[in-house]
């Protein structure tokens, strides 16, 4: 099977600013992508040309194998990043109406906007005009628009963004379902949490270009290893130990020091040398590198200089 | 094309579903209704009868005003009786006063159709008069079988004014400036809606209806002796002109009879006049006469444009709206992920519409409903003027005229919705659209004076005014070249308008922030 989605050096220029620069990507059918990047980094730039609401400067995407989202844009659905409805219309027909943009029959439409109420949590609410909902809801409703059409690929524009740890949790069960299905997911975010319990692979981009691309176990790898020792006694022996590769002291937790070894070390190996010297540890916490770390390791220094455009 | 079909059903239903919608709708007959029906009422019912005090120093005019107010006053209940009788009148005698009263017939010089009723009238009015109380007038008019068995009471209306006899505080031996003085201070404490207060003092000096022997005191800058009208109420000038033509009356009779000038004879002389007749040269042989009607026909555009304009703001009003908030949602952007800008444009512009011909339908229904229910046997005016609505194919020229005024004004207004993120933005472009917009609004009672004249001839052809000129000058059969013309002229118009605001749409809607520079604009429509 082809991939779904497959961009070739996409780049796009808004003049002078170079918003996307030369960006390939593959995406696998079937799997959940993450699409991380800092503040500016060209997310929805680069989502919006996977759409063809813009068209890149130079590059070629081909989507569901058609040189254009235009030609299959009955099979994709999208939730972009500003969310927003027609204030005025009832939550159901909000989500036939784009249903049936997407090709849906209207009374097929309508009966799957009720099914998809009533099954995420929202059936009492269907006949209410979308500005009567809380903001989770609206959210909701429009998460429940743009994949009523039962898309093969999913775009998801920062899904979990003013969403409440609940809904959060509805959002990823989403995309879950989705995926289940058999349908592609494309989703952006910043809350590394997430990505890391759902997405299969993941691109991480920064000003435009991206950093790395693969699993997130993949990503681990490539991060140091990180133990944390809280300990009384003096530590500066292990210091000397040839995997470890720096040492910091946490100026709010005396006694408590970050300990960063090399790629291939083992943290156990800290331990024994420990137990060896006869230094007694209060604590001892190999903790795997999140996603998060692995975002601000890699994109920390940009993500700071990068200006919201 | 089916999801343009789509945007189109959603634009039209969000827009007729709102309760304001029908109540704009609904507002207009009443208005329209309203305005007829309370200003008579308030005329005729809510205003009280209003108190005066005459100061006459001449001590012999008192007479000649009251005679002249109950002339006054007598006028008003004739008419009132006189319609009163025609809204009573049997079925069989009406139809035979609308032959006799066919505005066809009458001739369109507003003097000569005026005599001619005038005298009628007058001869009415005496008999009237000398019948000496409106129920005996009524009753004899009943008796002749003229009128309707089942019909209510005639109400006389009540006098307007009433002039209080010379109260106690005014003492008539002071001079005329203490009398003068003393009347200004009692009009000032006067409350003008208490009934029981006064409501104007007139003052005559003596010597008023002697004529001056020479007017070199007036040259000299001596100012003449005058009477003097104080009210309280400075826009009702009733009681001033009734006073002044009794005035007036009282001292032609006296000069014709110092004189020793016939009185009669010199009214019937007055009363005469040369006839003169309005002929067109496009009517039939026999049949050029211009006719009340046709006067009526010249200016029965000057609504229709007034008709367009409103309905054409308010749904060009809803586009742009509804774009704004498209736009300001986010909305927008799934929209373009189902459908492209093209599809998007057109559904929005083929929604409104027909937005705009379901209130513009629903207009013309309450119009003409009204109409037909105040046409009649009495109203020869309004059934001539619905005769004229129905039949001249006015209506037909009008909805087309607005299908282009639509179709031009709202690629602007897209155009403009599309590049503004906010209302606000969007009211800032719109303050120099709507002065250009109020050109025919200001010319649209010039125009049917001057239908092939230059200022008319040159506002057709400026395309985001031809649909207002040309259909003000519609009933007046405009050349031929000019019809076709600016027809054309409107729809190339139309095409480019809708290519260019399409440009714009295109490049605008998804922006962001501030709206675009003027040059940025321009580089987007090059583009």
């Amino acid at each position: 099977m082809t991939d779904a989605l497959i961009l070739e050096s996409v780049s796009k220029l808004y003049g002078d600013f170079q918003a996307v620069d030369s960006l390939s990507l593959r995406i696998p059918r079937g799997s959940v992508y993450g699409f991380l990047g800092p503040n500016g980094a060209g997310k929805t730039t680069t989502l919006r040309m996977i759409l063809e609401i813009i068209r890149p400067t130079s590059g070629t995407i081909s989507v569901l194998g058609a040189p254009s989202a235009l030609q299959v844009r009955d099979r994709i659905g999208y939730l972009p990043e500003e969310k927003g409805l027609y204030k005025k219309m009832k939550a159901w027909s909000t989500i036939a109406y784009f249903a049936s943009l997407k090709g849906m029959g209207r009374k097929a439409a309508k009966t799957r906007a009720f099914e998809l109420l009533e099954q995420y949590g929202l059936g009492d609410f269907a006949e209410s005009k979308t500005e009567a909902l809380s903001k989770g809801m609206q959210q909701k409703v429009q998460v429940l628009a743009s994949i009523a059409h039962k898309p093969e690929f999913v775009i998801l524009d920062e899904p979990f963004s003013g969403l409440d740890p609940v809904n959060q949790e509805v959002m990823e069960e989403v995309i879950r379902d989705m995926s289940s299905a058999g349908a592609t997911v494309l989703f952006s975010t910043h809350v590394m949490s997430h990505a890391e319990r759902i997405c299969d692979r993941f691109v991480l981009i920064a000003k435009g270009a991206s950093l790395f691309d693969g699993t997130v176990d993949e990503a681990k790898a490539l991060m140091p290893r990180r133990v944390l020792i809280e300990s009384a006694g003096d530590l500066s022996s292990l210091e000397q130990l040839p995997f470890v590769k720096s040492v910091q002291e946490d100026l709010n937790q005396p006694g408590l020091h970050e300990y960063r070894l090399k790629p291939d070390a083992d943290p156990h190996h800290l331990l024994d040398a420990a137990y060896e010297k006869g230094i007694r540890l209060t604590r001892f916490d190999r903790s795997e590198p999140s996603l998060h770390d692995i975002f601000v390791h890699m994109v920390g220094p940009e993500a700071r200089e990068a200006t919201v455009r | 094309m089916r999801y343009a079909y789509l945007i189109a059903v959603r634009e039209y239903l969000e827009n007729v579903k709102t309760k304001g919608f029908w109540i704009g709708i609904l507002l207009f007959p009443v208005i329209l209704l309203a305005s007829i029906k309370v200003t008579r009422f308030l005329e005729e019912e809510a205003t009280p009868t209003r108190n005066f005090v005459l100061a006459d120093f001449t001590g012999e005019l008192e007479a000649v005003i009251d005679q002249g107010l109950n002339r006054s006053h007598q006028w008003r209940v004739f008419s009132a009786a006189s319609d009163y009788v025609s809204k009573h009148t049997r079925k069989e005698f009406a139809r035979k006063q609308i032959e006799e009263m066919d505005l066809e017939k009458i001739p369109s010089s507003v003097i000569d159709a005026m005599k001619s009723m005038r005298q009628e009238e007058d001869a009415r009015f005496e008999g009237f008069l000398n019948s000496s109380d409106p129920k005996a007038w009524i009753r004899m008019m009943a008796d002749s079988g003229v009128l309707v068995e089942d019909r209510p009471d005639f109400e006389s209306p009540r006098p307007k004014f009433s002039r209080i006899p010379t109260p106690d505080w005014l003492d008539m031996n002071q001079s005329f400036k203490e009398v003068r003085a003393l009347l200004k201070e009692r009009l000032d404490e006067s409350n003008p809606s208490d009934e029981k207060d006064l409501f104007a003092a007139v003052v005559i000096p003596d010597g008023i209806l002697t004529p001056s022997k020479s007017n070199l005191l007036q040259f000299m800058g001596a100012r003449p002796k005058e009477v003097e009208y104080w009210s309280i109420n400075q826009a009702d000038f009733d009681l001033r002109d009734s006073i002044r033509r009794a005035l007036d009356r009282e001292l032609q009779r006296r000069l014709y009879a110092t004189e020793g000038l016939d009185e009669e004879l010199i009214k019937n002389i007055q009363s005469d006049r040369v006839p003169v007749v309005s002929l067109d040269p496009k009517k039939k042989e026999g049949e050029e006469e211009v006719s009340l009607a046709d006067t009526i026909r010249q200016y029965v555009p000057i609504g229709f444009v007034y008709l367009l304009w409103i309905s054409l703001m308010s749904v060009v009003q809803m586009l742009l709206n509804n774009t704004v908030e498209e736009k300001s949602n986010r909305i927008v952007e799934v929209l373009l992920s189902s459908v492209t800008a093209g599809e998007l444009m057109a559904g929005k512009l083929f929604g409104i519409a027909c937005v705009g011909f379901t209130m513009l339908f629903a207009w013309i229904a309450a119009l003409l409903g009204i109409l037909h229910w105040h046409a009649g046997p009495e109203a020869e005016f309004v059934t001539k003027l619905l005769d004229i609505i129905e039949n001249s194919g006015l209506l037909w020229i009008f909805l087309a005229y607005f299908l282009m005024a639509y179709l031009l004004y709202s690629g602007i207004f897209l155009a403009i919705g599309s590049v503004c993120s906010t209302i606000k933005d969007a009211q800032n472009f719109m303050g120099p659209v709507m002065i250009i917009m109020m050109v025919p609004l200001l010319t649209m009672m010039f125009i049917p004076k001057d239908p092939h004249g230059t200022l008319a001839t040159v506002l057709s052809w400026i395309p985001i005014y031809t649909p207002f000129v040309m259909l003000n000058r519609a009933a007046a059969n405009p050349p031929l070249f000019d019809i076709v013309g600016t027809t054309i002229l409107g729809f190339v118009s139309v095409v480019v308008v809708i290519w260019l605001a399409g440009k714009v749409f295109r490049t605008a809607i998804l922006r962001t922030g501030q709206a675009p520079r003027l040059v940025e604009l321009w580089r987007w429509l090059k583009g």
